[in-house]
């Protein structure tokens, strides 16, 4: 009945930003960004991700309430490179690899379904023989 | 040196099974985050076609209406090229549905023998215009051509109902899944410890490992040494589809959803600074991407060759650390 409706769970509000930004006036270089219609998927994909730089002294995500799809992302630097270029940063390199993952699928797949039908007019070949 | 891993520390995806319904397949030195991030988004981002809205002209079947539609909801149908094909309803200009939107279905059967009737997918017939001949059609895979049923029917009673299928995702309604189920595993062998299993005597015989993911993992030495370090790189992927779409296009569809969210969030958090044109073609519409050279991701897919999905080829991604894959002869 009063139950909202589904397309909430990834449909912008009309005022609703992608990505807000706050900083953390108590900790120096380190802002919290707030992601609107977005869930673990992100969440989890760029607080992990960040680890790995090695200018990042502190990232992690929390949900703050289940029933509302959003997720905040907090993230310390060094001071060599600001919150959001780390975020940023971060994100283009994931784009990239997901665009080598993407072309090396293709030619794998190709591949396979080549052998595959190979296989297959073989044994279709020996059959009929 | 690992036998699997023939192209050292690029990215590459090997494949263990591909025909039309599955794709068993390992992505190698990639990262937990990203390989779940795609698992995710395969299961529920990624646009197909299911019936939506259901017009009753005449129930006088043994089911209530709305047991019907429910039924008709989450029958699978074909959804060649839906991303680009059709637009969300709730976008299009139209007032509720139109052929830009959706695609329209007829069910109109009635029992007029004896006995008992029934209803089967393959009479749901696809009416008025389609953006290409195979979207809309039921998904049928079994011998006698049938699909599932829908609905059984005595004498004398008929259903007449026009179905309205629309795109949309699986986040809102698991009838838009492309995916029946995905399997994902990393480090079959436990090396990494990343789990703990409670056993009442023997883990070994308690917790049977899947034995190919488990030899392509390599099977640990006796005694060897714990890395604390260690992280999982090689990630087993089993995609099977519902049946709307092939299962490649099912990968690569999730791989170009993950891209589009993070693209939006690049150019959400770009828009505070001055917008500077050189570091992505931004809104370019120019389409496959100029900047990838590789011919063979050009030729591919339903979805219009390889355009990034920053719709400029000038990106900076178009030089990946990585460079050209050489196609391999595994």
């Amino acid at each position: 009945m009063n139950a909202p409706d589904r397309f909430e769970l990834f449909l912008l509000g009309d005022d609703e930003k992608k990505v807000e930004e706050k900083d953390e006036t108590r900790v120096p270089n380190t802002a919290v960004f707030t992601f609107n219609k977005e869930d673990h998927t992100l969440g989890n994909l760029i607080s992990q991700r960040l680890h790995s730089y090695e200018y990042i002294t502190f990232s992690a995500y929390k949900i703050p309430h289940p029933l509302f799809a959003k997720f905040e992302l907090r993230v310390t630097t060094d001071g060599s490179i600001t919150p959001r270029d780390a975020v940023k940063k971060c994100c283009e390199d994931v784009v990239a690899d997901l665009e080598v993952l993407s072309r090396s699928f293709t030619t794998e797949w190709l591949g396979k379904r080549i052998i595959n039908e190979g296989e297959q007019d073989r044994l279709n070949r020996e059959r009929d023989l | 040196m690992d036998p699997y891993d023939v192209e050292g520390g690029a990215i590459n995806v090997r494949f263990l099974q591909a025909d039309s319904t599955r794709a068993n397949f390992l992505i190698q030195n990639f990262d937990l985050a990203t390989a779940n991030a795609l698992r995710r988004v395969m299961l529920a981002e990624i646009p197909t076609l299911a019936i939506d809205v259901v017009e009753v002209f005449d129930n006088t079947s043994v089911l209530a209406d709305e047991f019907i539609c429910h039924r008709l909801g989450l029958i699978p149908l074909n959804a060649k090229n839906v991303d680009e094909a059709l637009l969300y309803s709730r976008d299009c200009e139209c007032d509720g549905y139109c052929e830009n939107c959706s695609v329209t279905l007829t069910l109109n059967a009635r029992c007029t023998s004896d006995g008992v009737m029934k209803v089967y997918a393959r009479d749901l017939v696809v009416s008025g215009g389609r953006p290409n001949d195979e979207i809309g059609t039921p998904v049928i895979k079994d011998p006698e051509g049938l699909g599932s049923v829908i609905v059984k029917l005595n004498k004398g009673q008929s259903v007449h109902m026009k179905c309205i299928a629309k795109k949309g995702i699986a986040k809102e309604h698991a009838k838009w899944a492309p995916s029946a189920a995905i399997g994902f595993e990393y480090d079959p062998n436990n090396k990494l410890r990343h789990l703990d299993y409670w056993y009442e005597e023997d883990p070994k015989k308690e917790w049977p490992v899947d034995e190919t993911n488990a030899n392509i993992d390599g099977v640990p030495q006796e005694g060897e040494a714990f890395d604390y370090d260690a992280a999982p790189t090689r990630f087993f992927f089993d995609v099977e589809t519902v049946g709307g779409m092939e299962p490649d296009t099912i990968v690569q569809q999730g791989i170009r959803v993950l891209q589009q969210k993070l693209a939006n969030v690049i150019q959400e958090l770009q828009g505070g600074e001055d917008i500077d044109m050189g570091g992505f073609g931004g809104q370019s519409p120019q389409m496959n991407g100029g900047g990838y050279g590789d011919p063979t991701a050009g030729s591919f897919s339903a979805y219009g060759g390889n355009a990034s999905v920053w719709g400029g080829g000038a990106t900076p991604y178009g030089a990946t650390p990585y460079g050209q894959q050489p196609p391999s002869n595994w």
